[in-house]
């Protein structure tokens, strides 16, 4: 039983991980509308923007103010030159310029910073909790706890912003109906950079935290792989939405990696290890088809 | 005008249709007789494309009685109503974009192509010869409606006049006895509504098409139609020949304000 | 003046609705076909067929799949490589496994088993659409690729499923040398674009544009959703399901299922992209730049790096590909959404009126 409470938790900590780089789709999709493929590309490019800092002699603090304003700039520049000339194409145009800008970020930050893997230091070691491994017996990792905690103070730092600033409101006006934020004085674009800077930054935790534990490299792009189905589970709207279907993806994935394949052995023969690549996959598509809005996005009626 | 206006085809009894906690109609009954030309009118918000959309079964009310053609319609699918020949146009514009005038017209008589996938692949068995008889068809549709001049062109390309015309195209494609219209003349000059109500006119006489109409313009409903029915916040508050309708004070309350 | 269909006037509409109605472009097609059925195989060597020609065919085959999917019926997929392997696979059983298939048969079948799954995996799409959509085609796209991996079966055991195809016997000749592995290739490719044509000009294809463009009108009209994009689905995959075949069989000789990964989807969708999405001859365009925009890269890059004296790591070719890839399907979709199919059909247009200006 400690067993199975230790992969739960394991996997419910993994989960918070993959919420993390969910909420930086969930931003822009509800300001913008815009399902951002290229989300797993920006959090390896925050990530090698750390480290590519920190490599030609900057102190940790000060590489993340810089890949910050990378972030933000590149942010920027991605509304200015290409979401902006998009305006009013069908959605499904929008997410595969996304695609496009996903490679382009993908060939890009290596050329600049280089493609090797590399570690990088936040001072956060990956090693089991010493108290709850002598009491329970159960290996919970002390990064895990902290990045779950990160997790957390964004999430309330992005719910108190979109609920008590002036651009959080402009924000959830402009989500609502684009048309009526602008014919009310919203400067649309100016929102829609503020989100992409403010995604940025959510790539930029989301990549430091993710960097610190498995390196940075390319793989950090699929990251956001991981992030569509929790996104579906969710529903493409909603921050808690991210952080319940996080959480869910991560602990059912980490289960049936562990329960389904022995049983599967046993009925075929052979290794199936690995399923956590397709499970959640599989797991939101069933849930769609009950669902279709996903866990807290919103039913939507057409109207003829 | 002389024309036979038959028996009622469509009965509607007691409709309710809600969304939600939202209550678009409310305990509706009215019929249409084969044949007649009947208009729907109301303010906005009324009800009336709702009804509309409750006839051909995109909504589905939840209360009340649909008998069309004597026997009662079950719950419904929308492709159904295009199977019991029922056709529509839309408030919004609803042409395929992305095709032809021709094409959007010759997807009008989708049903009646029997054809599968295989042989239109391979261009033989059925697909030729249907392909070639329904474009005859299709064709008449277009001279009918004066539009020659335009069939290959994209309907993207087309001002908002010549589309409403379109749709009204694929709509008779189908040689629906019953057409419903939801405001064919919205935001066209004149001279387009008038060509508009001609062939709105023509269809009904010509072919005997049952017209179910939403209208704004007062003058062109009052025109013509043969029996009117006024929905105001999703009940019915009028019903009958233009003239009775016109001299009705509830109707008259909801288009001047209870002021008047 | 060469392109102009002034005075060619239709009297019937059997001449108006042939597959290609324009005289100039029905002697276009007709010199390409002899081109590429006689032409090019007294000319190109070796290299061309086998590194260039072959491929491109292939690609432009699956990338015709997904346009059919996603360009005609509107259903955007993330998984056209997934499918493409159950094709390989697939054609790899049946000839394993039945005696005496003949490999064409082979083939057809490894497409319909393709379509089976492509069904299964459309099924969503009666619920779902957009995104959704593409998100649940990733699904198809892992699960499939996993599977073959880990079902011995599926590979007649062999390590981590990496299958070597059989030989090709057609008619009791066994094709052996790149020019009639092209011409095979050329044969089924040629056949089942025309098909596509075939279908996209005629009600099947009118159902699936007008699910596309509007499915509440279509449904309205009397078109049934579920069977219609079904169609798509299977109609689809099954043009990947051969493609993935052909790749087997007649590129690469040996496959494995990671060959068939998420990279190769997202390049036969930009694929589509490029050449022109709902565009039959877009697909073949696309196919044709996506694949020769590498090697191109492969040569200039160097030479530029080298013209200017700077260093130059062959890695840094791989990220500027990439890099390149990417800003090409953003400057398209911005510019050009309807890809060089529309260029194409703009040049056709200006040579219509050529000399004159209007």
């Amino acid at each position: 039983m400690n067993f199975f409470f230790e992969v739960l938790i394991g996997g419910l900590l993994s989960g918070v991980m993959y919420a993390l780089v969910a909420l930086g789709f969930v931003l822009i999709y509800k300001a913008s509308g815009v399902f951002n493929f290229a989300q797993g590309a920006m959090v390896y490019l925050a990530a090698l923007s750390v480290v590519g800092c920190v490599e030609k002699g900057a102190p940790l603090w000060l590489a993340i103010i810089l890949a910050f304003v990378i972030m933000t700039l590149f942010g920027i520049a991605t509304e200015k030159f290409v979401l902006r000339k998009l305006v009013n194409q069908p959605p499904i145009t929008l997410f595969m310029a996304t695609i496009g800008l996903a490679f382009f970020i993908e060939g890009l930050a290596p050329l600049v910073f280089g493609s090797e893997p590399r570690a990088l230091e936040l001072g956060i070691v990956d090693e089991p909790i010493p108290y709850i491994l002598d009491n329970w017996n159960m290996v919970i990792s002390k990064f895990d706890l902290v990045a779950a905690g990160v997790a957390s103070v964004l999430v309330a730092a992005l719910a108190l912003f979109f609920q008590y600033t002036r651009i959080g409101r402009a924000l959830r006006a402009v989500a609502d109906d684009h048309q009526a934020a602008l014919s009310i004085g919203i400067p649309l674009q100016n929102i829609w950079a503020i989100v992409w800077g403010v995604a940025g930054f959510v790539a930029l935790v989301a990549g430091m935290m993710w960097g610190a534990r498995n390196g940075v490299q390319f793989a950090l792009t699929f990251t956001a792989l991981k992030a569509l189905p929790v996104l579906i589970l969710g529903g493409f709207t909603s921050v808690p939405g991210a952080i319940v279907g996080g959480l869910i993806i991560g602990a059912s994935e980490k289960l049936a990696e562990i329960y389904i394949p022995p049983v599967m052995q046993d009925m075929f023969g052979g290794n199936f290890g690995g399923i956590e690549g397709w499970f959640p996959y599989v797991l939101a598509l069933l849930f769609l088809l009950v669902r279709p809005e996903g866990l807290f996005g919103e039913r939507h009626i057409d109207r003829v | 005008m002389s024309k036979k206006i038959g028996d009622v085809i469509l009965d509607l009894q007691n409709i309710s249709l809600r969304f939600g906690g939202v209550k678009a109609l409310t305990d509706i009954s009215f019929n249409v007789r084969e044949h007649e030309i009947r208009a729907i009118i109301g303010p906005n918000g009324a009800g009336k494309s709702s009804m509309l959309n409750v006839i051909n079964g995109v909504y589905h009310p939840q209360e009340g009685k649909i008998m069309f053609r004597g026997t009662e319609r079950k719950k419904m699918e929308p492709h159904m109503a295009a199977r019991q020949n029922i056709a529509r146009t839309f408030q919004n514009i609803a042409l395929f974009k992305g095709m032809t005038v021709l094409d959007n017209i010759m997807t009008g008589r989708i049903t009646k192509m029997k054809a599968n996938f295989i042989e239109h692949a391979l261009w033989f068995g059925r697909a030729k010869k249907e392909e070639l008889e329904h474009r005859k068809v299709v064709e008449e549709v277009i001279d009918f409606l004066e539009i020659q001049h335009i069939r290959k062109t994209p309907v993207n390309r087309l001002p908002y006049g010549l589309q409403k015309r379109v749709e009204l195209a694929r709509a008779l494609a189908a040689e629906p006895t019953m057409l419903l219209l939801d405001e064919p003349m919205a935001g066209m000059n004149v001279e387009e509504k008038q060509d508009m109500c001609r062939f709105i006119l023509d269809v009904n006489d010509q072919f005997g098409t049952t017209i179910v109409l939403i209208e704004h313009d007062m003058g062109v409903v009052m025109d013509i139609s043969d029996r009117v029915v006024v929905l105001d916040y999703g009940k019915k508050i009028g019903d009958g020949v233009p003239d009775e309708v016109k001299n009705n004070e509830d109707v008259i309350k909801a288009y001047l304000g209870a002021g008047h | 003046m060469l392109y102009r269909e002034a005075g060619q006037f239709k009297t019937t509409y059997a001449a108006d609705q042939q597959i290609f109605p324009i005289r100039q472009d029905r002697l276009g097609i007709l010199v390409l076909l002899v081109i590429a059925f006689l032409g090019v195989p007294l000319l190109a060597s070796e290299y061309w067929f086998s590194a260039i020609l072959i491929p491109f065919l292939i690609f432009a085959l699956a990338a015709l799949g997904l346009n059919i999917l996603t360009g005609y019926a509107g259903q955007l997929s993330l998984g056209s490589a997934a499918f493409m392997a159950v094709g390989a696979y697939a054609a790899y059983n049946f000839q394993l496994r039945v005696e005496g298939i003949p490999i064409l048969v082979s083939f057809i079948c490894a497409g319909l088993t393709a379509a089976g799954v492509g069904i299964l995996f459309g099924l969503p799409s009666l619920r779902i659409k957009g995104f959704y959509l593409a998100v649940a085609t990733l699904a198809a796209q892992f699960f499939i690729v996993w599977c073959l991996t880990k079902f011995p079966w599926l590979s007649n055991n062999s390590s981590s499923g990496v299958i070597s195809t059989q030989k090709l016997i057609i008619f009791g000749h066994e094709l052996k040398t790149p020019v009639e592995k092209y011409l095979l290739v050329l044969s089924i490719v040629v056949f089942l674009a025309l098909a596509a044509k075939n279908m996209v000009r005629s009600a099947t294809g009118r159902a699936w544009m007008a699910v596309r463009d509007m499915d509440v009108a279509a449904s309205v009209i009397g078109i049934r959703l579920m069977p219609t994009k079904l169609l798509a689905f299977a109609v689809s995959s099954f043009y990947c399901g051969v493609a993935g075949a052909l790749y087997a069989f007649c590129y690469l000789g040996s496959v494995e299922p990671d060959g068939f990964s998420l990279d190769m989807s997202f390049k036969i969708l930009f694929m589509i992209i490029i050449g022109g999405v709902g565009s039959i001859m877009g697909s073949f365009l696309g196919a044709a730049f996506i694949l020769l925009l590498p090697i191109f890269l492969d040569i200039a890059l160097p030479f530029l790096a080298g013209l200017f004296g700077l260093p130059f790591a062959s890695e840094t070719v791989s990220h500027i590909q990439i890099l390149v890839f990417g800003a090409l399907i953003m400057f398209f979709l911005i510019v050009e959404p309807h890809g060089l199919a529309r260029l194409w059909q703009i040049a056709k247009e200006k040579l219509r009126l050529w000399p004159f200006p209007h």
